[in-house]
This record gives structure tokens, C-alpha cells and sequence, in this order.
């Protein structure tokens, strides 16, 4: 039996990304505060707050504002029911890392100040216990006391330590934005391609990454970012960074051959990712007949691979429920060997690595009836 | 099994859509949430994965057009979009990415119960 289905060219249009992705910008932008002071004020989220502080007359209290002191670090008292531990290698490895160190971007202590007069850090104690230890080993030049030695100090005058409890959880997780996975991308394709500077090898390795991605019209961008309307956008950043180079090349290159009218399916990067793997194992090639094969499968039978992805898990949960009695944690490299599988069923004779082919044995059966009817 | 996607015009003229396995229980559904008869202005037919792919292009890519109400994503368009160029832009979708549905009927409502697939056809002949 030859093989039964057939991929059909789609016209390819111009892809708006190529004008649009922000990662390709190779000059710096500012925009002004009105800039975000207008966005904020046209958002519905912003609108809804500005209703509920109006329907609460809440005012902003000035008097809560933090006050900024140089102070000498020999003040700072730590209240070990609030920080947490001292981290020595988070000190060691990362603050004062030889390589890594600047002091230009040491962050002020945050604390409270006591009707007493006293200092509570309540934020960045790691940064004031090392600046304070490297005074101390002779590092910094004309400084020997590193009680004497005066700081940023960030604080708020209270002598209510349930408060200070609270802010800490704040700073430290609740209420502070997280840097997303997107936006530590961003820095790192933006400091070689904006500053030029390619003196560290993660952020090197990151902007050969999204370069690789780019030349085949496949562009990293935010979660939920508006942009994922487009053609060959993806936002799933992590499973992005733990391919290889020649692995992402390959995926990116089948999808823009065949699929360029499409968004980036997270299950692209699996299935490749699972394929190269286990054919570069048993020493075979992915030849560019299979590769067109699987291509005309999941556009005959599915129509795009995010719908592949759906069924897909469909069918893993019916065949686990099946096998055990009760549905199985999903495995990711179940997308290449269903994948595998139904390349057989329908009749493909490359050669498949082995190892892709002992697993989830007929999983394939359970995909929709008017699917696996159509072998 | 058939499986279907459907192009509904609600009762003030909105357009909309949606995919079913029972088009004319769906159909109920909007009747009975409306108050009225409600038109499914164009069903397409084809298998399900091929269907709920096409949905799906449709949120994604023509996310400009669809009604938010707060920050909720309705199945819905706004209002400025026509049933008729929904169904173009449906139609080409089908068309240039050879997705395989059919038209199955139009300006459908529960009222005409079932539809046989072949008199449709020989109907719209």
C-alpha cells in the first residue's frame, strides 16, 4: 500500500512578522511615561480599577510614600522571622561572582525604620551581607569598616513587624511581576544585537536561537501577546530554549515549508525535538520524503498541528484509560510516536528509528473513527 | 461521523459561529437563550478534527473581529463585520488551506428537523 495522503500547496502571503517582530530591532526605543500613562488609561483592566478605588474613595496617602536615606550598614538589623536564611551561595556565585559583579547594579536595601530609630531589612539583605563581606575581605579601596561604610536605604517608618512580614512576601513573590521567560529572551537577543555585546555566552546562544527561528519566519513573542494572531508566532519560550540548534532549525524549516500560514504549535518543537533524537540514535536520516509525508498527514487529517495536538491527547487519554483503568499523566513524546504511527497506518514506508516505534503500542487506534477510517 | 461548523446571524444581526455534532440540537440551544428562531446562516460539514482546526484559525487569527465583552472572548463578531464576509473569509479558509469541508446547508433552523445530506445537495443544485 503507497501512501495515502497528499500535501497540498497553500499560497504563501507575506508574513506581517517580519516587519513587526519586536526582537528585531537593532536600535534602542524610548518611548515617554504619557506613552504608558495613555495605554494604561485606554486598558479595560485600568478602567475597572480606577472604578473600584472611585467606588471605595480611596485616596493615594502620601505620607506612605518610602523615604530614601544613606545610611551606614553597620545599622541594619535582620529579622530572621522575615528574610529568609542567608543564601552564602547566592552570594557567592551570583551577587559576587568575579565575572558577573557590578556595583552599578546593586540594589538599595529595603527595610523599615522603628519609632526607635532602628533598621529592619526586610528586602535585599544578600546584597548588604555581601557588599558588607567584600568591605570586609579588603575589596573595596579606602573602605575598611564596612560598619562605617554608607548605603542606599529604602524604608518605610512603622513599628508594625506583621507589616514588614507582609511587604517581604510582596518583594519576594506576591505582587512583583515576575520576569517571564519572554521578556529574559528579550534582554538577551537585545544585548547583542542592540549593545553589541557578546561577551556572555548564554545571551550569545539565545540570540543564535531566535536567529535561527527568524531565518525560517517562525518568531518568539509574549504570552497572550496580540501578535499571536500572526503567522509562525509561538510564545511557549521554555520548550523553545531546551532544543538544540540543528533540532529547532529542522523544526522551523517544516513548518515555514509547509505550514508558513500557520502559528507555532508548541507540539512542533516536541515532535522534533523527540525525532531527532531518536533518529540520531540509530544513525538514520529524516529524509525530506518523511518529512513531506508527515506534512500532508497532519494537513489531510487534522488540518494544522495545534488540532493534532487536541486529538492527539484525546487519543493518549482513551489508551490510557484503556491500558490502566484511569487516565495517564500526558508524555510529551507521545506527539512523535502517535505521529510515527499513523504514518504507518496510512501507509508510509520510510524508515522510522525503532525506538519511536516500541512505545505507546496502538495508540494510534484510538484517534476518531472518521480518521483512522480514512487508512 | 459528520461533524459541523456552523455561521449563526443572532436575532439583532450579529454574526457568529460555532462547531457542533448535533446542528440541529444546537440550533435549539440558541432558539431557546434568545427567544426567537435563529438562523444558522451557512453549516459546513466535514470530519471533526478539520472542523474544530478551522474554529480554532478562526479565534486566532480573526481575533480583531471578535466581540469582547469584558475581557471574555464570545464566539461572536462585532458588529461592523458582515455575515457575508465571514463566510468569505471562512470559505477562503477552507478553500486555500484545503481543509475539506463542505457546505452542507443554509439559513437553517431547528424547524426543518434533520437534513438529509443528498436532497440538500440535489436542492442547491
Amino acid at each position: 500500500m503507497a501512501f495515502k495522503l497528499k500535501y497540498e500547496e497553500v499560497v504563501r502571503v507575506p508574513n506581517p512578522m517580519t516587519t513587526l517582530n519586536p526582537l528585531k530591532r537593532t536600535k534602542g526605543k524610548t518611548v515617554s511615561l504619557q506613552d504608558r500613562v495613555d495605554k494604561l488609561n485606554k486598558s479595560s483592566a485600568w478602567k475597572k480599577t480606577v472604578k473600584k478605588w472611585t467606588g471605595e474613595q480611596k485616596t493615594f496617602d502620601l505620607n506612605r510614600m518610602p523615604k530614601f536615606s544613606m545610611e551606614k550598614l553597620g545599622v541594619l538589623d535582620i529579622e530572621e522571622l522575615i528574610q529568609r536564611e542567608l543564601d552564602d551561595k547566592h552570594c557567592s556565585n551570583k551577587i559576587a561572582n568575579v565575572d558577573l559583579f557590578d556595583p552599578a547594579l546593586l540594589q538599595p536595601v529595603i527595610c523599615i525604620k522603628t519609632s526607635k530609630g532602628k533598621f529592619i531589612s526586610i528586602d535585599a539583605q544578600h546584597t548588604a551581607a555581601t557588599v558588607a563581606a567584600l568591605i570586609d575581605a579588603g575589596f573595596m579601596p579606602g573602605v575598611t569598616d564596612w560598619k562605617e561604610f554608607e548605603y542606599a536605604f529604602w524604608y518605610i517608618e512603622t513599628d508594625n513587624l506583621a507589616y514588614a512580614r507582609k511587604a517581604f512576601g510582596i518583594l519576594n513573590g506576591k505582587g512583583k511581576k515576575a520576569q517571564s521567560q519572554y521578556q529574559q529572551l528579550r534582554t538577551s537577543v537585545f544585548v547583542v544585537r542592540i549593545d553589541k555585546d557578546r561577551t556572555d555566552p548564554e545571551d550569545v546562544e539565545a540570540e543564535r536561537m531566535v536567529s535561527i527561528a527568524e531565518k525560517h519566519n517562525c518568531f518568539p513573542v509574549e504570552e497572550n501577546s496580540d501578535l499571536l494572531k500572526h503567522p509562525g508566532t509561538f510564545s511557549n519560550v521554555s520548550i523553545f530554549k531546551t532544543l538544540t540548534p540543528t533540532e529547532l532549525d529542522v523544526a522551523c524549516e517544516w513548518h515555514n515549508k509547509y505550514f508558513h500560514y500557520e502559528g507555532v504549535h508548541v507540539n512542533l518543537f516536541f515532535i522534533y525535538q523527540h525525532l531527532c533524537r531518536e533518529f540520531g540514535a540509530a544513525h538514520m536520516p529524516i529524509t525530506d520524503k518523511f518529512k513531506e509525508e508527515l506534512a500532508a498527514l497532519i494537513q489531510s487529517l487534522f488540518g494544522n498541528l495545534s488540532q493534532f495536538a487536541e486529538s492527539c491527547k484525546e487519543a493518549y487519554r482513551l489508551y490510557t484509560t484503556k491500558q490502566h483503568g484511569y487516565p495517564g499523566n500526558w508524555r510529551d513524546e507521545a506527539y512523535a510516536c502517535a505521529l510515527v504511527q499513523l504514518y504507518q497506518k496510512f501507509g508510509g514506508k520510510e524508515k522510522i528509528a525503532p525506538t519511536l516505534l516500541d512505545r505507546f503500542d496502538d495508540l494510534v487506534e484510538f484517534f476518531d473513527e472518521d480518521i483512522v477510517s480514512l487508512a | 461521523m459528520s461533524y459541523y461548523l456552523y455561521l449563526v446571524t443572532s436575532v439583532g444581526g450579529r454574526a457568529g459561529f460555532g462547531i457542533a455534532e448535533d446542528y440541529r440540537e444546537r440550533n435549539k440551544h440558541y432558539a431557546s437563550h434568545s427567544g426567537d428562531i435563529v438562523k444558522f446562516s451557512y453549516i459546513y460539514t466535514g470530519i471533526r478534527a478539520k472542523a474544530k482546526a478551522l474554529e480554532r484559525t478562526i479565534k486566532r487569527q480573526y481575533v480583531d473581529n471578535i466581540w469582547m465583552v469584558d475581557d471574555w472572548k464570545t464566539e461572536w463578531l462585532v458588529k461592523d463585520v458582515s455575515m457575508a464576509q465571514l463566510q468569505a473569509y471562512v470559505q477562503n479558509l477552507i478553500d486555500s488551506r484545503h481543509l475539506g469541508l463542505e457546505l452542507f446547508a443554509q439559513d437553517y433552523d431547528f424547524t426543518q428537523g434533520e437534513l438529509d445530506p443528498l436532497e440538500y445537495r440535489v436542492a442547491t443544485v
